[in-house]
């Protein structure tokens, strides 16, 4: 029996090439986000296009891994624009198993996804968490809670170290000092955003020139890019 | 000279409302904001907005409800809504994108992606 793929795409460019490049494949095609998630699947593989005409494919592709009905699914992302390796990094981050800039090779793309298929014997379990990330010489490690600047140990507190591991998790979102706040704070601390500022800018002077990257956004909030 | 299309952005969060609004002034619209569901409806029948952005977890009622309440005033029931929000659950996608949205942006958001849905949403080529 042939393998199955779904394919969330709106643009005709993809999918003709997707028709190309897996001609052993039963494509299933759905034109947006809406489409997809109007009766997921549980297993199996989805393609999914990066610019959805309603979400980005990468929020698609955190939403259907965070979910205990989807998180079994083999999902690759294929982004537009030339290949980079830190977007191909914050999507198998986010969750992706295997991430293309398009058009990819075709040959290269089949063959990964034959491979990525006969691995399935993933059934829902939860995604594996990256084991550290790297940036450069930026090491951080979320197990060890540690974090290095080549062999250099970045001294962190508690509070600052679950700080960059939030931005490290959101690169390239805004995110608001309120925000970070509830998430970082959690409820039932005390504290305001001069509090947020002030630790951001002891996280920027303890990262010394990865600092930089922490940028603030018009005042209101941050942005974490690298 | 056109008028520059309106866009009405419905947040409680102060941070988020600024961010967004400075973001569809870049787009090149007018702005205006409000900070409750409620407040939001009446000013979507009072303004007319080209598109909305839409929080879903505001204190009065949620967007979801809100989008249903606008997509019942018959001038609104094409207007392009957005729903803004930190809420990622798949049941809460789903029911948002059921609801006949343009878009769903997921907070912590990618500030070029927002400018682009709503450059997408008032500017359909």
């Amino acid at each position: 029996m042939k393998p199955g793929a779904d394919c969330v795409t709106s643009n005709p460019h993809m999918a003709d090439f997707l028709k190309s490049a897996l001609p052993g494949f039963r494509l299933k095609f759905y034109p947006s986000a809406a489409a997809f998630l109007k009766s997921p699947p549980a297993k199996g593989l989805v393609v999914i296009d990066s610019s959805l005409p309603d979400m980005s494919g990468r929020d698609l592709v955190s939403v259907l891994r965070g979910d205990k009905k989807t998180s079994g699914l083999l999902l690759v992302l294929t982004g537009g624009g030339p290949y980079s390796p830190a977007a191909a990094a914050l999507s198998l981050e986010n969750g992706a198993d295997e991430y293309f800039s398009f058009p990819p090779d075709a040959r290269l793309f089949s063959a990964r996804l034959l491979n990525l298929l006969a691995r399935t014997g993933r059934s829902g379990d939860a995604p594996v968490k990256p084991a550290e990330y790297r940036f450069g010489a930026l090491i951080i490690s979320p197990e060890a809670r540690t974090a290095s600047v080549g062999a250099a140990r970045v001294k962190l507190t508690a509070l600052e170290f679950d700080l960059l591991l939030y931005f490290l998790k959101n690169q390239g979102r805004v995110v608001a000092r309120t925000v970070l706040l509830e998430q970082v704070w959690k409820q039932g601390l005390e504290a305001g955003p001069r509090a947020v500022d002030k630790r951001i800018e002891a996280l920027r002077s303890r990262l010394g020139k990865f600092g930089s990257k922490i940028r603030t956004v018009f005042g209101l909030g941050y942005i974490f890019k690298m | 000279m056109t008028p520059r299309p309106k866009v009405l952005i419905v947040d409680d969060e102060p941070d988020y409302l600024s961010i967004a609004a400075r973001i569809a002034a870049k787009a090149g619209c007018a702005v205006v904001t409000a900070p409750l569901a409620l407040k939001g409806v009446e000013l979507a029948e009072k303004e007319r907005p080209s598109m909305i952005l839409l929080d879903v977890g505001l204190p009065d009622i949620s967007g979801f409800e809100a989008a249903r309440r606008i997509r019942k005033v018959p001038a609104l029931a094409r207007t392009p809504i957005i729903f803004f929000t930190v809420r990622s659950e798949l049941d809460m996608v789903s029911e948002g994108l059921k609801l006949g949205a343009a878009g769903y942006v997921i907070k912590p958001f990618d500030p070029d992606e927002l400018l682009a849905r709503i450059k997408a949403a008032v500017f359909p080529a």
